[in-house]
């Protein structure tokens, strides 16, 4: 039947899937390390029940059909020892899994994962690299606190050090999602919420929001970029001489309904130490930034309200 | 009034104003002429044979459980076939706008659809599909099917089943009305807050979806009522509790569910509304708001939701495979054990919605444990099917091969949500497309029983059989479709696309998305097989017509009385002997005996106070949606005047004599649904006004 | 227990004749205690929103339960409505011996009972609006408001009902639809009073010792 043969493409496809576009087989850092192996090993032992169980159901199918004459038991409707074994091996399979979860749960726990702290790894040692993140419709803003440097939908982290980030939403919730590299979290406004990963090697990857939050949705891209330790340091050196400013006033100007269609990025400099507290207590306060009825009826899109700046490409 | 609104309110007409039709949308335009000429179809053809009397005082004003599963059924397949041009123009507008140099057309910036468009086409194919087509079809044929099988006259609340079909009906008619006046949600068929909170939702479409909602979830909660009265207070003499049909066993557990989960619902939504309406704070992110709390209102009732879809989809299971296999179902008491395990389990899994929401590792281990007990009484169900297929001997009629379908989709479906049920790969999945294409493994099988279910209990409730040849293409080429879209999809997951992108950034990804796009044109294939299958049958239904038994191997109560079925359901109730009590009849030569005298019996009569209230809770939606607030409040006034005064004059019913019952018994023309129309069926004198 | 096996001896009857009695009273209460059922859970899903946003965060700055609660006036409330469900009570004790005026002196009474119960709400609602204290003052207000409205709207349904139920009582005596309603209303009202127990000793008096 053509349902067996696709039921092995299936399977095959993603084995097969070597082509570096199976970004979820593909992992960067020890997190998403982690992430795969619990995939493969919970895959592993379902796969216990469900191929024999797939295979039982396509032989029975097609060998007790009336024109094979195969043997016919009407009377055949109960047996204690089936039951016991029905019951039995998948609850055995059930509590195999219940510790298979336990294990990976702290392991790529988004608020503080254990995979990160192999001592082995000089990056578990190293200070941690502290990154604010403020959603809003529809950009990312990754503040650093202690650079003191701001950008729009460009996330740029050294290679081997442990990234830890606080995110919140100055209007509705959005995910935070790079596949390769940090498990995926909500971020929500009025709340605060934490992720961290690492990556060893430089390298540059897409992230996205994987919450819908609205019109301009399907443009939250944010490029994230790993660069060695010293090109990290330069490229924060050329930030902080960046012409922009973020302070709360700027934000409250680049926070309104925004659809940046190219994902161009923009820096700040001389960010406001409290910025990503100060957004937080704002909405707690009851700051929103409503969305117009008749916005997006066609294109263009309204560009991001950054007046003319070095570094931006603007979308339009 | 109490909130900001963005946009004119006038007291007449409330946000309504002529820009809220869209005249300059070239799709919208196309549904509406496309949706004018259907219903044109099928009224010319009611106008020029004079049924228009007949159709009203029939159906519309029917209180007969089977005519109202039939409606039920209509309005499910109909609204399953807007929910899949949805689906169509979906996964279209993804191939077509995948990477930044894909061209725009039709005032699009890539692909064709806009994106506010596109979020409300998503969004409305996952509330009709979910909500207006698989709930009624499914409610439909247990209405149908559950009077019969406990050999009952009809339901315990007729008139209030009627209620909960015009009700659903409404609410399916505000979604449409939303398509042609003014706009639907965006916000995907969940609506998490604050999204959907007036400041970034602004305009009426979250509005249409909320009250379509409540208004169709009355429905069902009255519905759910309706069946475990009957079932517990209505069952033949004989039926007890270890002789009733597994079917009726599914659709008492999926009713238990209703009833206990949809005022969840409910709730959550009317705080939404409350929030809308009156300016409160339960779901903003500020002034003590918290958004977490609709999350998690929300999927305390939508995990339960997907468990009243898919245990009456596996008693449809447990019916068909016995049938056609001419074998018991394996494991009686275990299959309802194992029913209403899941259904009790199924309480406790909600989180596992949201795993990506921080709640932390110890609840989230909590949630995920019981997600994966929910899947052994799942496995329980599928190896009791398997048993219930060895050492059978298996016919593969139509509704035999979409149960086996249904079953393989089931193994994959249930794979993948074992997978999901792990925190640690749920934060690499979540909202991406593997979720989707998990969750549409589940609500695809559910669509599989549904169709082995149409064409199996087809002859009963209206006489003929349906087309073999042109049910097994309808089969396959929805079974091709199926593997080609989910294949791929599921294969896009790993990819890493995530979900109700209007926009597409990764070229990476078109290969896969053509993939689909090739399914889809599979999926159109088999709508023009089920089309052909509908002709073909009624244009031979003289050539097809049918007995009592028309499978031949049938074992459960509703195959024992005529096909069509007489609108009395049985002559005489019959006494029941054994579980699968056609099957002993069989096996003791005695399944055509009929009884050799009659008794007087006693029905109720049609009534129009369900349609009228129908009519009424759609105004009142209406002018809910737009804050046109004499509107609603007439229509609720009279609502509540239309169930006072009929209040007042009871139905006493009327009664048909012994000799009326020997001849509609014993006359040549076959009685029941479609052709008994010429005897009328009495109305209730209901006063109203 | 086997469907496939053949039955030793002459068949049982197939078929059971005269109509098989239903009592109607019984499916229809069944079927109010089903609904009620579900308006429990209403009840239930108001009383969880009420705890997650019963936090001192979802004060927002604004008055507290403990500001805006007044336990003492809401006893008068928790009196009336207990006092109208004995007096309902007492009108289905007169319902068994067909004491027409019995039942209709108890229905009144519980109606007036009733009336004060809403029209002490009112007034407490109305005192709390002039204060200043809202439902869209915050989080928390809006809970409190939304859950003891909801079960106010409850008692006032249950007071237009037997308002309705008064002219039937003359109009069709003591027949079985009218005996239905007469019992699932006391049902309903039963109900209603043990919801303003859970909320009063909930909101009132827990949210005063906050």
């Amino acid at each position: 039947m053509l349902r067996k043969h696709a039921a092995w493409l299936a399977a095959a496809l993603p084995v097969a899937g070597c082509g570096t576009e199976y970004r979820l087989f593909h992992p960067a850092g020890p997190v998403a390390n982690s992430e795969l192996h619990f995939t493969v090993l919970n895959t592993a032992v379902m796969l216990v029940i469900i191929i024999p169980t797939t295979i039982l159901t396509m032989v029975f199918a097609l060998r007790y059909r009336k024109s094979r004459q195969a043997a016919y038991d009407p009377s055949f409707s109960h047996s204690l020892v089936l039951e016991l074994l029905m019951w039995g091996v998948p609850l055995v399979i059930t509590v195999i899994l219940t510790f298979c979860t336990y294990a990976s749960v702290f392991a790529v726990n988004p608020a503080d994962p254990t995979s990160l702290d192999n001592q082995a790894d000089p990056g578990a040692v190293a200070p941690p690299l502290n990154v604010d993140v403020i959603t809003t419709d529809w950009q990312w803003i990754f503040i650093y606190p202690d650079q003191h440097i701001a950008t729009i939908d460009d996330l740029v982290v050294p290679a081997g050090r442990t990234v830890r980030l606080r995110l919140s939403s100055a209007t509705v919730t959005n995910d935070f999602y790079i596949p390769q590299v940090a498990p995926m979290i909500d971020v929500m406004p009025g709340m605060v919420t934490h992720d961290a990963f690492r990556v060893n090697r430089a390298g540059a990857y897409e992230g996205f929001s994987a919450d819908f939050s609205g019109a301009g949705f399907s443009w939250m891209q944010f490029s994230t970029r790993i660069f060695s330790p010293a090109d990290f340091s330069a490229w924060v050196a050329k930030t902080q001489a960046a012409p922009d400013h973020l302070d709360y006033a700027r934000f409250l100007q680049i926070a309104q309904p925004t659809i940046n269609e190219t994902a161009a990025p923009h820096y700040f400099s001389n960010v406001g130490p409290n910025l990503f507290a100060d957004v937080d207590m704002a909405v707690m306060d009851g700051k929103v930034f409503p969305v117009p009825a008749d916005l997006d009826a066609k294109g263009p899109y309204p560009t991001p309200t950054l007046g003319k700046q070095d570094e931006v490409k603007s979308g339009t | 009034m109490f909130v900001q609104l963005q946009g004119a309110w006038s007291p007449l007409f409330g946000r309504l104003t002529l820009d809220s039709i869209p005249y300059s949308n070239p799709i919208i335009i196309f549904a509406f002429a496309f949706s004018v000429i259907a219903g044109l179809a099928v009224v010319i053809p009611v106008l020029y044979y004079g049924k228009v009397g007949y159709i009203f005082r029939e159906w519309i004003c029917s209180v007969d459980h089977k005519k109202i599963g039939v409606m039920y059924i209509i309005l499910g397949l109909v609204m399953l076939f807007r929910g899949f041009v949805d689906g169509m123009m979906i996964r279209t507008q993804q191939v077509m706008a995948d990477g930044p140099h894909s061209p725009g057309f039709l005032e699009a910036q890539h692909g064709y659809i806009p994106p506010s468009h596109f979020d409300q086409i998503y969004s409305s194919h996952g509330t009709l599909m979910i909500l207006f087509a698989a709930t009624p079809i499914l409610t439909g044929l247990g209405n149908v099917i559950v009077p019969l099988q406990i050999g009952a006259r009809d339901m315990a609340f007729p008139r209030m089943n009627a209620i909960s079909l015009w009700l659903t009906v409404m609410g399916a008619m505000l979604v449409m009305a939303s398509l042609f006046i003014g706009d639907f949600s965006d916000a995907g068929w969940v609506g998490l807050t604050p999204l959907t909170e007036l400041p970034y939702s602004p305009s009426v479409g979250v509005d249409y979806w909320m009250w379509a909602i409540q208004i169709s979830s009355i429905g069902t909660t009255l519905n759910a009522i309706n069946i475990i009265t009957t079932i517990i207070g209505m069952r033949a003499p004989g039926m007890r509790w270890d002789r009733l049909p597994i079917f009726t066993w599914t659709t008492l557990s999926t009713s238990i569910i209703g009833l206990t989960a949809f005022p969840i619902l409910g709730v959550a939504l009317a705080l939404l509304g409350a929030d809308r309406y009156l300016g409160t704070h339960f779901y903003t992110a500020g002034l003590g708001g918290n958004l977490m709390l609709y999350t998690d209102l929300f999927w305390i009732w939508g995990h339960p939701e997907v468990y009243f879809l898919v245990l009456p989809a596996f008693g449809i299971l447990s019916e068909v495979i016995p049938t056609f296999s001419e074998k018991p179902l394996f494991g009686y008491i275990t299959m309802v054990a194992a029913t209403f395990a899941i259904a009790g389990i199924s309480w406790s899994v909600w989180l596992h919605h949201f795993f990506t929401m921080g709640a932390g590792p110890m609840v989230n281990t909590f949630f995920s444990v019981a997600t994966m007990l929910v899947g052994i009484p799942t496995g329980v169900k599928v190896f009791n099917w398997i048993l219930t297929m060895y050492r059978g001997r298996i016919t593969y009629t139509t509704p035999m091969l979409w149960s086996v379908g249904a079953l393989l989709l089931l193994l994959i479906g249930g794979l993948t949500g074992v997978m999901l049920a792990n925190p640690a790969i749920n934060y690499t999945v979540h909202n991406s497309v593997f979720v989707i294409a998990h969750f549409h493994c589940m609500v695809l099988l559910i669509a599989f029983t549904i169709f082995a279910a149409i064409i199996y209990w087809f002859p009963k409730v209206f006489g003929f059989t349906l087309d073999e040849h042109n049910g097994k293409m309808f089969f396959w080429t929805f079974c091709i479709a199926t593997t080609v879209v989910f294949t791929a999809m599921f294969t896009l997951g790993f990819e890493g696309e995530t979900r109700r992108l209007d926009y597409l950034y990764d070229p990476d990804w078109m290969p896969m998305l053509i993939v689909e796009e090739i399914g889809i044109g599979f999926y159109c294939l088999s709508v023009f097989y089920f089309f052909r299958m509908l002709y073909v049958s009624i244009r031979d239904r003289e050539k097809n017509r049918c007995g009592a038994d028309p499978w031949g191997t049938a074992r459960t109560l509703e195959w024992l009385t005529h096909s069509p079925v007489p609108f009395y359901n049985f002559a005489v109730t019959p006494q029941v002997h054994e579980l699968d009590e056609l099957a002993w009849r069989r096996a003791n030569n005695c399944e055509a005996l009929m009884p050799e005298t009659y008794d007087p019996i006693h029905m109720p009569k049609n009534s129009m106070v369900p349609i009228i209230i129908g009519v009424f809770a759609f105004g009142f939606g209406f002018g809910m949606v737009w804050r046109i607030w004499w509107m609603a409040g007439f229509s609720l006034l009279a609502i509540i005047a239309t169930v006072i005064i009929s209040s007042f004059t009871p139905d006493p019913g009327y009664t048909i004599t012994a000799e009326e019952m020997r001849r509609l018994e014993e006359r040549k023309e076959p009685p029941g649904i479609v052709a008994d129309s010429h005897i009328p069926r009495p109305m209730a004198e209901e006063r109203i006004v | 227990m086997d469907a496939h096996a053949k039955h030793e001896g002459p068949l049982p009857p197939l078929w059971h004749y005269g109509e098989t009695e239903h009592d109607p009273i019984s499916t229809k209460t069944l079927g109010f205690w089903l609904y009620m059922l579900s308006d429990a859970l209403i009840f239930a899903g108001l009383f969880a929103a009420y705890g997650v946003l019963d936090q001192p965060m979802n004060a927002a700055g604004g008055p507290g339960i403990a500001k805006i609660v007044h336990p003492v006036a809401a006893f008068w409330q928790t009196i009336a409505v207990l006092s109208s469900v004995l007096a309902y009570s007492l009108a289905t004790v007169a319902l068994k011996t067909g004491n027409r005026n019995g039942v209709l002196a108890g229905i009144i009474a519980a109606i007036v009972l009733g009336i004060i119960f809403v029209g002490l709400e009112f007034a407490d609602f109305a005192s709390l609006f002039a204060i200043g204290a809202t439902p869209d003052t915050s989080g928390m207000l809006s809970a409190f408001y939304i859950l003891v409205a909801t079960h106010g709207l409850h008692m006032m349904f249950g007071i237009l009902w037997m308002l309705v139920l008064i002219p039937q009582i003359f109009l069709s005596g003591f027949n079985t639809a009218v005996v239905t309603r007469l019992l699932n209303l006391r049902l309903f009202w039963q109900f209603q009073a043990s919801v303003w127990v859970c909320v009063y000793v909930f909101v009132y008096l827990r949210g005063t010792i906050q």
